[in-house]
C-alpha cells in the first residue's frame, strides 16, 4: 500500500469511527419510557374529579345529572396524561351497540378523554348544538365529533377511531370503579 | 502617528474598503424585506438573551402565587410582573411574528420576479430553508411558557410526530424526550429554540449572504436596457456609507415598530391561558400554521390509507402529507420553470404566465385553506370550505394566467419591467 491510499483509508476509517461513536448518544435522545415511570389504568381503580374544587375526590352515581359528564383520573394515577377519562351520564335507554353495555352502570359510561386523532382533551356537551345531535362528545381542536351513546363511534371531523371505551362498575357507595382496560388503545396511533 | 494610521497599517483597510465596501446594494423597497427578517432576528436574539437570564426551563413544580405551579411557568409570570421583562417578553413575539412575515415576503418578491433562476437555485432551497428553521424555532418557543395554550399546541405537534406512518411513536419520542408531557421536553425544547435554532439561522444567514454576495442579487429590467446601451454594470447604491445608513434606519424602525406593537397589543399573557391543566381551551395556531390547521379539521376521520403494514389517516395526510407536497413543490420551483434564466435579471411579474398563476394558486390556496380554520366561527360547513379550497385556487390559476398572457400580448412577451 502507498502512501496516498493509506491516507485516504485512515481518513475513510476515521470518518466512519466517529459517526459511529455519535450513534449510543443519539440513542439517548429517546427519553424515559412512560410506562415503566408512570402506571396505566387498572380493574379496580376509583375514578376521582380530574378538576374543580373536588379534584383529587371520588366520583359517585349522584355527582351529576343525566346529560353530563366529567373529566376523571383513576385515584393516584393523575401523573400520565393517557389516563384521563370521560365520565357521561346518560339515559340508559338511549344506549346502543356497539357501546359494551356491561361496563357501563345506570346509563354512566366512561370513555378515554384523548382524542383519537391528534390527542386533545375532548368535551362533552351539555347542550343542544345546531347540525350536531345531542348528546355528543367533540374535540376544541379540529372539530372531531363523538356519540357517547353508541360506543364512541366518531360522527363527524377529522378522528380515525372511535374513543375507547372504559369499563366501569359502581361499588356499594355509588362510586365509580374502573372494571376493566379500555376496548381499543388510548390516544393518536401511526 | 494617528490612530486611523496605526490600524491601516496593520490591518489594510483601505483595500477592505475597496474590495468589500462598494459593494452595490439595489434600491427598492422589495428588496428589505431579507434585511428586515435579519433585523427581526437581532432583535430576537437580544431578547431572547435577556429572556433566557430569568426563564427556568423546567417542568417541576415550584411554590408560586400561593399553590404549586410548574417552574418554567411560574418564571414566565415573574417576567411578565416586571414592566420591563413584560415589555422584552411581548417585543421577543412580536419581531418573531414580524420575521417570518418578511421572510414570506422575501419569498414572494424572488418568487414573483423570477429571482430564484439559475444560477441562484442554491440559494432558493437555501431561503426556504431559513423559514422552516423560523418556524421550527417560534414552534420550539410556544413550548416555552409552559401555560395551557403552550402545551396544548405541543401536545397537538406531539400527535403529529406520532402519526407519522411506520416510524411515529419511536420519532415522536426522539423529538420530545419521551411521550409528551414529560418532565425531558421542557429542558429539550429549551436547547432546541435558545441553542441549536440560533446557531443554525446564524449559518444558514451567513451562507445565504455569502452566495448573494458572490452571485449578486438580480437587476430590474431597467438595467438590462442601461447595460445594452452602456455595458454590463451593477447599479445600486454602496455597502459603505448609504446603504450602512439606511440600514441603520431601517434597524430602528423595526426596533421601534415591535416596540410599538409590544406596548399596545399585549400578545401571549400566559397569565390568561393559566397553568397546564387536563382539559383543552379553544385554541387555534398562530397565522403561518393556520393552513395545517385549516387541512386537518377538512380531511375527514374516513380518509385513510394502508401501505406497507402501516396507516397513512387523516392527521398524517392533514399535517404533513399535504404541507410535505406543498412544500417539495416549493423547493422544486427553479426546475420546474423550464423558460430560460436572463442570468442577471428580475422578471416582471407577469412575464410568466405560468409562474403566476401557480404562485397565485399556492397563495391563494393557503389562504383557502387558513380560512378552513376559521370555518366554525364563519359558519362554514365542510363541504362548501372543501368547494372554496379547490375551486379558489383554480379560478385564481386560470383568471392569472389570461390577465399574463393578454398583458403579454400589449407590452412584448420578452420585455422585463
Amino acid at each position: 500500500m502507498d502512501r496516498r491510499r493509506f491516507a485516504e483509508r485512515s481518513l475513510k476509517t476515521a470518518i466512519v469511527a466517529a459517526i459511529a461513536s455519535v450513534i449510543p448518544g443519539v440513542l439517548t435522545l429517546r427519553g424515559r419510557s412512560r410506562s415503566a415511570a408512570t402506571k396505566g389504568v387498572e380493574a379496580g381503580d376509583r375514578l376521582v374529579f380530574a378538576l374543580g374544587q373536588n379534584a383529587g375526590q371520588a366520583i359517585t352515581e349522584g355527582s351529576f345529572t343525566q346529560n353530563e359528564a366529567v373529566l376523571a383520573y383513576p385515584e393516584g394515577k393523575s401523573d400520565n396524561h393517557e389516563n384521563l377519562v370521560l365520565v357521561c351520564k346518560l339515559d340508559p335507554a338511549a344506549l346502543k351497540p356497539p357501546v359494551d353495555l356491561a361496563g357501563t352502570a345506570h346509563g354512566v359510561v366512561a370513555y378515554s378523554a384523548i382524542c383519537t386523532h391528534l390527542g386533545c382533551t375532548v368535551r362533552f356537551s351539555e347542550e343542544p348544538m345546531d347540525q350536531a345531535p345531542f348528546p355528543h362528545i367533540h374535540c376544541p381542536c379540529h372539530g372531531a365529533m363523538f356519540d357517547p351513546q353508541r360506543g364512541g363511534v366518531v360522527l363527524g371531523g377529522p378522528p380515525p377511531r372511535p374513543l375507547p371505551q372504559l369499563p366501569i362498575k359502581l361499588n356499594d357507595k355509588g362510586e365509580v370503579l374502573v372494571a376493566g382496560a379500555f376496548s381499543a388503545p388510548v390516544g393518536v396511533k401511526a | 502617528m494617528t490612530i486611523p494610521r496605526w490600524f491601516e497599517e496593520r490591518l489594510a483597510l483601505e483595500r477592505f474598503r475597496a474590495k468589500y465596501l462598494g459593494k452595490p446594494f439595489p434600491v427598492h423597497s422589495t428588496f428589505f424585506f431579507g434585511e428586515i427578517a435579519l433585523f427581526c432576528f437581532v432583535v430576537l436574539v437580544g431578547t431572547g438573551l435577556y429572556l433566557a437570564l430569568f426563564y427556568e426551563p423546567s417542568a417541576a413544580a415550584v411554590a408560586a402565587e400561593g399553590g404549586r405551579l410548574p417552574a418554567a411557568y411560574a418564571s414566565t409570570l415573574a417576567i411578565d410582573a416586571h414592566p420591563f421583562g413584560a415589555l422584552m417578553r411581548r417585543i421577543h413575539h412580536w419581531a418573531a411574528h414580524l420575521m417570518i412575515a418578511s421572510v414570506v415576503l422575501h419569498l414572494l418578491r424572488v418568487y414573483f420576479t423570477a429571482s430564484y433562476k439559475r444560477p441562484r437555485e442554491a440559494n432558493w432551497v437555501l431561503g426556504l430553508g431559513l423559514l422552516g428553521m423560523t418556524i421550527a424555532a417560534s414552534f420550539a418557543g410556544y413550548l416555552l411558557p409552559y401555560d395551557q395554550f403552550s402545551v396544548t399546541a405541543t401536545a397537538i405537534g406531539y400527535g403529529i410526530a406520532r402519526s407519522v406512518p411506520w416510524i411515529g411513536p419511536t420519532l415522536a419520542d426522539y423529538v420530545f424526550a419521551g411521550q409528551f408531557p414529560s418532565p425531558e421536553t421542557v429542558p429539550r425544547f429549551f436547547a432546541y429554540h435558545v441553542v441549536l435554532a440560533p446557531l443554525a439561522l446564524s449559518a444558514l444567514i451567513a451562507l445565504h449572504l455569502v452566495i448573494v454576495l458572490k452571485q449578486k442579487h438580480t437587476e430590474f429590467g431597467v438595467a438590462a436596457r442601461a447595460d445594452a446601451a452602456e455595458g454590463k454594470w451593477i447599479r445600486g447604491i454602496p455597502l459603505w456609507p448609504e446603504q450602512t445608513a439606511l440600514m441603520g434606519v431601517l434597524f430602528l424602525v423595526i426596533v421601534a415598530v415591535a416596540a410599538a406593537l409590544a406596548a399596545f397589543l399585549p400578545v401571549h399573557p400566559s397569565a390568561y391561558f393559566g397553568p397546564p391543566q387536563p382539559a383543552t381551551p379553544d385554541v387555534k395556531p398562530d397565522w403561518y400554521l393556520l393552513w395545517v390547521y385549516g387541512a386537518l379539521r377538512l380531511i375527514p376521520g374516513t380518509l385513510s390509507v394502508r401501505v406497507l403494514g402501516a396507516t397513512i389517516g387523516p392527521e398524517a395526510i392533514g399535517a404533513m402529507l399535504v404541507p410535505g407536497i406543498l412544500s417539495l413543490l416549493v423547493v422544486l420551483v427553479p426546475w420546474l420553470d423550464r423558460t430560460p434564466s436572463t442570468l442577471y435579471y428580475a422578471e416582471a411579474p407577469t412575464a410568466g404566465p405560468r409562474r403566476l398563476a401557480l404562485g397565485l394558486a399556492v397563495l391563494v390556496l393557503f389562504l383557502a385553506l387558513s380560512l378552513a380554520g376559521f370555518g366554525t366561527e364563519l359558519g362554514l360547513s365542510v363541504p362548501v370550505l372543501w368547494i372554496v379550497t379547490v375551486v379558489a385556487p383554480v379560478a385564481t390559476a386560470v383568471g392569472a394566467a389570461a390577465y399574463a398572457r393578454r398583458r403579454a400580448e400589449r407590452v412584448g412577451v420578452s420585455r422585463t419591467p
